[in-house]
């Protein structure tokens, strides 16, 4: 333990700078000088503070803040880590991208002040669901992201973004209220175990007395929360907001939904997971994580094989990724979870490219419709370039990133003795693969259309996707040691619920060999 | 009659001011019904209070009373006044249809709270379970009105049964939880009727029956 104050750093800084965000439209001609000043000093100053919580967290295992609301162990640094990085760079590209909006007046000043002020709430609402060691306060924050996202989703004030932000706060309040009932369930129990209100609240204090915990309340806990915050994930069959909000949504908006929100959802699901686990050990969560990552897998291939709009596919291959996460902890053990949470880091980062690059692409063209964009490669050349690689590394293409978690999953799983989900899950990803493929086959060859002007909109638009792909093919050859160790914590965690991580399991050794034995 | 009999009973007026919140004509009225609901439930907090000796259930009570009673139906009421309160399309399915769903939900919620095994609710158990149904009825008011303000107080439906449910099983939570999740759903109502207005104002309608534009 330790009196960092890190985490609440972590939190006042967006959330201050979503006030001045705001605030910027009433400095006339200077607002957009103020709104993306405050917004480059947010992202830049969340991912240096997440750098430094993880870092902590590295080296003393977990650490709390204000009287233990605020708590980070392994798992939260995953994906703390992920809302850091990705939340800088889609920053830095929301920049550009909104500088455009402004050019061509789909945005005026207001707009843009609205804009960043909500974009760094949102952001502040997902450190605060990383971030909360309080299961009502987590509960809470997921509610606070959508009521964050549901203005940006909306913000172009299109009858078809205007509709796509109504399904999604609908459904997903709906949903959420599910995952309420479930926090309620497992406070009143851990109350009646523990009789002091301001511990039974605390996971971190849940967690150890689990032995005590009524077996089949935690069950219809689990069962509500999964619902609940599934939908917030996307899984099948509670996934009909999705494809809606994260293809009307501005592209960067997008890219934090698809890259960190759905994350965000799932972080929920596996802390809820760590106390089924203890409870009722941990075949019970698994089976119902292996059910609902095989039909999300499975859905999300058929709708992406009939899409035309470039959004909606990337849409759908996120509901295929965390469907997936999901199918890796369902066949669990450390190494399952070791390559869900692998896959999750990776996914976020090949997401959020593509999203940004389906920007560059809709700033060119006006349309995400397939049979409007052609010619890619002549009239956004580097933009083509990332687009290419992003979805040469989201289906799994080596040497990048998601080709060393998925064959990871699928090794794992054939360890594990699940052949005949796995030659599913394989074919699946078959469905994916030619679904990718005609896309960006159709988008990038043929004619351009004739009243398309060739050349990028800004370099804004284009140096974040450049350090993804660095990032992308970093981490396809190489998990650097402090990754490695959280990835490694996170699954002994959820396990174990011991709070400090424990010694690295899992080596680069390991998610290789398989495929050492089959080059001779 | 004792007062863990009274509060069983009053959640009784919970069903049927929500089956009027549902069913009557004009959303306007609706919002009405729910500040009546609302109502109903600060008083079963004030008893609850009384009967468990908690003072934070009088918190709870006097910041309800705000914000449920006066402050979400108001905002509501006038918001459908500047949109000039269309009567309601019809709806996806009958009253008695309606009503037979609702009666579903009730005895689920009876037998799902018969499973719980919690000392604190024993007493409350008939409420617990009509605190659970309460939150069907809410999700029943969405899938079922295709107004989009009647949604919004299917959303309140909903999050009147969530607020039951706490007081019954967390009313001891710290003070701060409380206000989280009372702020949540305050800025939950204002963003989906900012949200309700602008739709009207682009699209000219209020029926989701005309929201078709995205699909597949």
């Amino acid at each position: 333990m330790t009196n960092s104050m890190a985490l609440s750093w972590l939190l006042l800084i967006p959330l201050v700078l979503s006030l001045v965000a705001f605030a910027s439209r009433w400095f006339r001609s200077a607002t957009r000088f103020a709104a993306e000043a405050a917004h480059l000093l947010s992202v830049t100053l969340v991912l240096a503070f997440s750098l430094w919580a993880v870092r902590e967290v590295l080296l003393l295992g977990s650490i709390f803040e204000l009287s233990n609301w605020l708590h980070l162990d392994s798992l939260g640094a995953v994906f703390l880590l992920i809302i850091g990085v990705v939340g800088f760079l889609v920053g830095i590209y929301s920049i550009g991208y909104t500088r455009h909006d402004l050019e061509t007046g789909e945005f005026d000043n207001v707009r843009l002040s609205t804009y960043y002020g909500l974009f760094n709430l949102f952001l502040f609402t997902m450190i605060l669901v990383i971030t909360s060691n309080n299961i009502i306060m987590m509960w809470a924050a997921v509610e606070a992201t959508t009521l964050g996202s549901a203005f940006l989703v909306g913000i172009y004030r299109h009858p078809s973004s205007l509709e796509a932000a109504w399904k999604y706060i609908i459904i997903c309040t709906v949903g959420v209220a599910f995952g309420l009932y479930g926090t309620v369930l497992v406070y009143s129990d851990a109350f009646n175990v523990m009789q002091i209100p301001g511990n039974a609240i605390l996971w971190t204090e849940i967690i150890k007395n689990t032995q005590a915990l009524d077996p089949t309340l935690i069950k219809m806990a689990f069962v509500f929360v999964l619902v609940g915050f599934g939908t917030k994930a996307g899984l099948f069959p509670m996934h009909a907001w999705l494809p809606d909000a994260h293809s009307e949504a501005p592209s960067p908006v997008s890219a934090m939904l698809s890259a960190v929100l759905l994350n965000c959802a799932l972080f929920v699901i596996f802390r809820f997971a760590t106390i089924s686990n203890l409870v009722l050990g941990v075949s019970f969560a698994q089976t119902l994580f292996l059910i609902f990552g095989t039909i999300s897998v499975a859905a999300a291939a058929f709708f992406m094989y009939v899409q035309r709009d470039i959004k909606r596919l990337l849409a759908y291959s996120s509901m295929e990724n965390i469907g997936l996460i999901l199918l890796a902890f369902g066949i669990g053990g450390p190494a399952g979870i070791f390559a869900g949470l692998l896959q999750a880091v990776n996914h976020s980062l090949v997401k959020s490219l593509m999203f940004c690059t389906s920007g560059n692409i809709l700033i060119k063209y006006r349309s995400r419709n397939l049979d409007q964009v052609k010619g890619m490669l002549q009239v956004i050349p580097f933009s083509s370039v990332l687009m290419m690689i992003g979805a040469l590394a989201l289906v799994g293409v080596p040497p990048f990133n998601i080709f060393l978690s998925k064959f990871f999953i699928i090794t794992t799983g054939l360890g594990a003795g699940y052949l005949w989900l796995m030659i599913l899950c394989l074919l699946c990803l078959t469905v994916v693969f030619a679904a990718f493929f005609r896309v960006i086959v159709a988008a990038l060859f043929g004619a351009k259309p004739d009243e398309t002007v060739k050349g990028e909109a800004n370099w804004l638009t284009l140096a974040p996707g450049a350090v993804l792909i660095l990032l992308i093919l970093m981490l396809g050859l190489y998990i650097p040691s402090p990754l490695m160790n959280l990835l490694n914590g996170a699954s002994g965690m959820m396990l174990t619920g011991a709070l400090s991580h424990s010694l690295a399991l899992i080596t680069m050794k390991n998610i290789l060999s398989p495929l050492a034995r089959l080059i001779p | 009659m004792s007062s863990v009999t009274l509060v069983n009973s009053l959640t009784g007026l919970l069903i049927l001011t929500s089956l009027l919140v549902i069913e009557i004509k004009r959303p306007r009225w609706s919002a009405l019904m729910y500040s009546l609901q609302s109502i109903v439930l600060v008083s079963i907090f004030a008893i609850l209070a009384y009967v468990t000796g908690t003072n934070q259930l009088y918190l709870w009570a006097a910041s309800a009373f705000l914000t449920k009673v006066v402050l979400v139906p108001w905002i509501l009421y006038t918001a459908l006044k500047r949109v000039g309160d269309p009567e309601k399309p019809r709806n996806v399915m009958g009253t008695t249809f309606s009503f037979l769903l609702a009666a579903v939900a009730v005895t689920v919620s009876f037998i799902v709270v018969n499973q719980i095994a919690l000392k604190a609710a024993e007493p409350f158990k008939p409420a617990l379970a009509i605190s659970m149904a309460h939150f069907f009825f809410g999700e029943l008011c969405i899938l079922t009105q295709r107004n989009l303000f009647k949604q919004i107080l299917g959303f309140c439906l909903m999050e009147n049964g969530s607020h039951l449910t706490l007081a019954l099983l967390a009313f001891n939570a710290p003070e701060l939880v409380e206000i989280g999740i009372a702020t949540d759903a305050v800025f939950g109502v204002i963003i989906m009727v900012v949200l309700g207005q602008q739709i009207y104002k682009n699209l000219g309608t209020l029926d989701t029956a005309d929201l078709t534009t995205l699909k597949g």
